[in-house]
């Protein structure tokens, strides 16, 4: 599969999908008018790279500054998809980054964490 | 000039709240206006003493009731059955009173949406704080509803962030309408 990239916009993220290196990276702002009209394609694209891998490494990196409540709920089906596939032999590698005071988004990641425990979580607080 | 003639003038829609006032905007949303506002009310929360903490909680209720009146305004510019660049009209207020930010946003509803609402907002007014954070967990891993075009999780989030119950009310505008008021406390 080619590499699935979007810059980032006032309201959405840069997401940088390289799936010939199996490095998946959003960053930036989160809070488009419809989460689901932006993170659909990008779900679906991500199932179908998923469903291919056979015992391999991934790594996913996630640092985003801020997102919307309907945005939380697409990255929570973000993270199942990839869990199912850590469940599936693969090893999925998660790189949390939250600013240092955002305790929203750092406990947002803690319920994934506690949700999803095939995925290997790495929290990182940055300094804002 | 007496106070009352200066809330007239600065904001119309919220009486006795234009002291201390932060942010005020009355008029249509859309998502780039909420964009652009949202830069501002950064800025402006920027410049104040509010923590890291604060500032984001603060956004973050903006965004949240910003993008409701976007969806769910009876005010709408666009088609009703028109689900991406809505532009719908409402209003939204930040301020800073007894130490505390006040966020407070209004829209006109139907009937029938503020009785869709209010079984919704209600329980959210006697929960407790981990309750709230409980039914919040619950709604992020249960399906979407039909009638949300979020997630379901909008109100949640926003009762999450007030360190005070949440408060509302639906006032009859005249016209068969409703005018709906939310107001969160940081």
């Amino acid at each position: 599969m080619n590499q699935l990239y979007l810059a980032s916009t006032s309201n959405t993220p840069e997401v940088d999908f390289d799936f010939p290196t199996r490095r998946l990276m959003l960053k930036g702002e989160s809070y488009p008018e419809s989460a689901a009209a932006f993170y659909g394609d990008i779900l679906s694209q991500t199932a179908e790279f998923l469903g291919s891998l056979k015992n391999e490494d991934l790594q996913v990196i996630v640092q985003l500054n801020y997102f919307n409540s309907s945005s939380t709920k697409m990255l929570f089906s973000f993270f199942d998809r990839l869990n199912q596939a850590a469940e599936a032999g693969n090893r999925i590698m998660l790189d949390w980054h939250h600013d240092v005071d955002d305790e929203t988004i750092l406990e947002f990641g803690l319920e994934v964490a506690e949700d999803f425990p095939a995925i290997e979580f790495h929290a990182h607080a940055l300094e804002s | 000039m007496t106070h009352e003639s200066l809330s007239q003038d600065i904001n119309p829609c919220f009486p006795g709240l234009d002291e201390n006032l932060i942010f005020f905007y009355a008029g249509y949303f859309s998502q780039n206006i909420i964009n652009a506002i949202g830069d501002s009310v950064r800025l402006r929360i920027g410049q104040s003493d509010a923590s890291g903490s604060v500032r984001r909680k603060i956004f973050s209720t903006f965004i949240e009731m910003a993008q409701n009146i976007v969806h769910y305004s009876s005010d709408s510019l666009t088609p009703p059955e028109q689900t991406n660049l809505e532009m719908r009209a409402g209003s939204v207020l930040v301020t800073h009173v007894d130490n505390a930010f006040l966020i407070l946003c209004a829209n006109p509803v139907s009937q029938a949406f503020a009785e869709q609402l209010t079984p919704q907002l209600e329980p959210l007014r006697v929960m407790s704080s981990e309750q709230i954070k409980d039914a919040y967990r619950k709604a992020l891993r249960s399906e979407t509803s039909e009638s949300s075009k979020g997630a379901g999780l909008g109100l949640l989030t926003i009762a999450k962030d007030s360190s005070a119950p949440i408060e509302y009310g639906f006032n009859p505008m005249g016209n068969g309408m409703l005018m709906f008021t939310l107001k969160a406390t940081i």
